[in-house]
């Protein structure tokens, strides 16, 4: 049998392809509806290519190889005699399944980056946005204001907009013309065209229009502070403009998550952007034998690269033949994958936004000054060692929105880079979801 | 997507849709504060909406720790902010 973990474009992708092949195929995920982030739906599915998203949903229903284990959050695995068993949380019970082959799909969320009140209720990512009104039927707020960098801001806005949000506006930190660095990528994904004619039709249609080169720098009783900047994210001047609205969306891109491959020992190495991801051989295949991983834990590259992994590493789990064709198409749409990161790079001008009183870690509620004392005065020089200090990093969420911000901020202030295996130590955890120590305990008596 | 759901938040008494998160039900009451931080006492809402950041965490028929983006109303639910 062959455990897939996430049931978004790149684990149904694998699902399907696998249960094609003949496998059984176990597919979990932590919601209760397949899809994904993505593809996040409620009763119907909607957006551009819903087509696509649906024939996959039909197939796996229709697929008699296929069991879908929703609600279930996987938090943690391990080697067991051979075989890899599955350690999962169903409706507060802990359950386990031991697989031959695990297919990693885990997915990836909006990376965000601190401003001032980006703490305050109000202020929250483009995915929080979109999952409301797709997954829950919920408009965010009367006036929704779309910032940060990256293609995805333009279904969010463009979705909002069609579910009857007033969308103030739609703030794209970095200048299209860096598009004109790609022309090879640009060539080798023509179908790209259409994706963007559609969401340049939707723009037009809810009259929004687009200003790039502007990001979120501030937000406070209902009031945003836009600051021109450059890619660097270098704000241009003292000049401030104001925007009124009860939501701002602010994401930069997305990062991976990397917690359960982490723990079965897949080995991963730093994306030129900074972002750690998977190391993975032309088949998706891990460092580690019969572990295989898909979409944006590979590297982010949107559902397009995410269907041909899945695929891929599906078929090759199944220990069916991958055809060239599909390689080839992996290998055009990782050539638009680097485009992107060309085109939406994150700078680090960010740092020069906070004040000191900024709230960095959410969860801990440490401040960006307790993080610049932990450095100065108590002679921090990582992120591990101001984490100790601070409990920067220590919270619920195990640093998944905060440990990447803070190495950053120590960095800067040492007048050092991030080094590799500080990138990577900071993206580990030794738990994929949080659990009572109870059921820890009790995963000890199953031994 | 008809079928009504009561539950109550701090004992006030709530309506959302079936499949609803507590989270999307306060947002679309127009009340996103979910709760109050430990320390500096500073409200908290709902931020990555997928679980990620634990920000909206709720006690749920007395279990703490509850994501509110993630957790779907039940009929007579009782949810409580918690710090």
């Amino acid at each position: 049998m062959i455990a897939i973990i996430g049931a978004g474009p790149a684990g149904l992708a694998a699902a399907v392809a696998a249960a094609r092949s003949g496998a059984e195929v176990a597919l979990f995920d932590a919601s209760t509806n397949f899809g994904g982030q993505y593809w996040r739906h409620r009763t119907d599915v909607a957006g551009y290519k819903a087509e696509r998203a649906q024939k996959y949903f039909d197939a796996v229903i229709s697929s008699p190889n296929i069991t879908f284990i929703s609600e279930a959050q996987v938090w943690s695995a391990e080697r067991r005699d051979g075989l890899i068993q599955i350690n999962y949380l169903q409706g507060g019970a802990e359950s386990f399944l031991t697989v031959e082959k695990v297919i990693l799909a885990t997915g990836a969320h909006d990376r965000t980056l601190p401003f001032p009140g980006w703490d305050y209720p109000g202020s929250m990512t483009p995915g929080a946005a979109q999952a409301l009104y797709k997954g829950h039927g919920v408009v965010a707020g009367k006036r929704i204001l779309i910032a940060g960098s990256g293609p995805f801001l333009l279904p969010v806005a463009t979705g909002l907009a069609e579910a009857g949000a007033h969308v103030v506006g739609l703030l794209e930190a970095n200048s299209p013309l860096r598009w004109a660095r790609s022309p090879i990528a640009l060539l080798r994904n023509p179908l790209k065209f259409f994706e963007l004619i559609y969401y340049l039709r939707l723009l037009r249609r809810y009259s929004l229009k687009p200003q790039f080169g502007a990001a979120v720098v501030g937000y406070e009783n209902g009031v945003a502070q836009i600051a021109r900047v450059g890619s660097s994210l270098r704000a241009k001047g003292v000049d401030r403009r104001e925007i009124a609205c009860d939501v701002v969306a602010v994401g930069w891109g997305f990062q991976p998550d990397v917690s359960l491959g982490g723990i079965l020992g897949c080995v991963e190495k730093v994306d030129r952007d900074g972002t750690v991801i998977f190391q993975v051989d032309s088949s998706q295949l891990s460092s580690q034998a019969n572990i295989w991983i898909a979409g944006e834990a590979t590297g982010i590259g949107g559902a397009d690269l995410s269907i041909t992994e899945g695929e891929i590493a599906g078929l090759a789990a199944s220990g069916s033949e991958i055809p060239k064709k599909l390689l080839r198409k992996r290998s055009a749409q990782h050539a638009f994958a680097r485009a992107l990161q060309k085109s939406y790079p994150v700078g680090d001008g960010w740092k020069e936004w906070i004040t000191p009183e900024t709230t960095i870690c959410r969860c801990e509620e440490v401040s960006h000054s307790a993080i610049l004392d932990s450095i100065h005065e108590l002679g921090a020089e990582d992120s591990r060692t101001a984490k100790l200090l601070t409990r920067a990093g220590m919270g619920l969420c195990q640093g998944r929105i905060c440990s990447r911000n803070v190495a950053e901020i120590i960095a800067g202030a040492r007048k050092c880079e991030v080094s590799p295996s500080e990138r990577i130590a900071a993206s580990n955890r030794p738990l994929a979801a949080p659990i009572s120590l109870g059921v820890l305990a009790d995963g000890e008596s199953l031994n | 997507m008809s079928s009504v759901i009561e539950f109550t938040f701090d004992d006030k008494e709530l309506t959302g849709e079936k499949g609803q998160s507590i989270a999307a039900v306060l947002i679309s009451l127009g009340t996103p504060i979910v709760r109050l931080t430990r320390f500096e006492k500073q409200p908290r809402s709902i931020f990555c909406g997928i679980g990620i950041c634990f920000d909206c965490v709720v006690i749920v028929d007395g279990v703490a720790n509850q994501r509110a983006c993630l957790t779907q109303i039940r009929q007579g639910m009782s949810v409580r902010s918690q710090p």
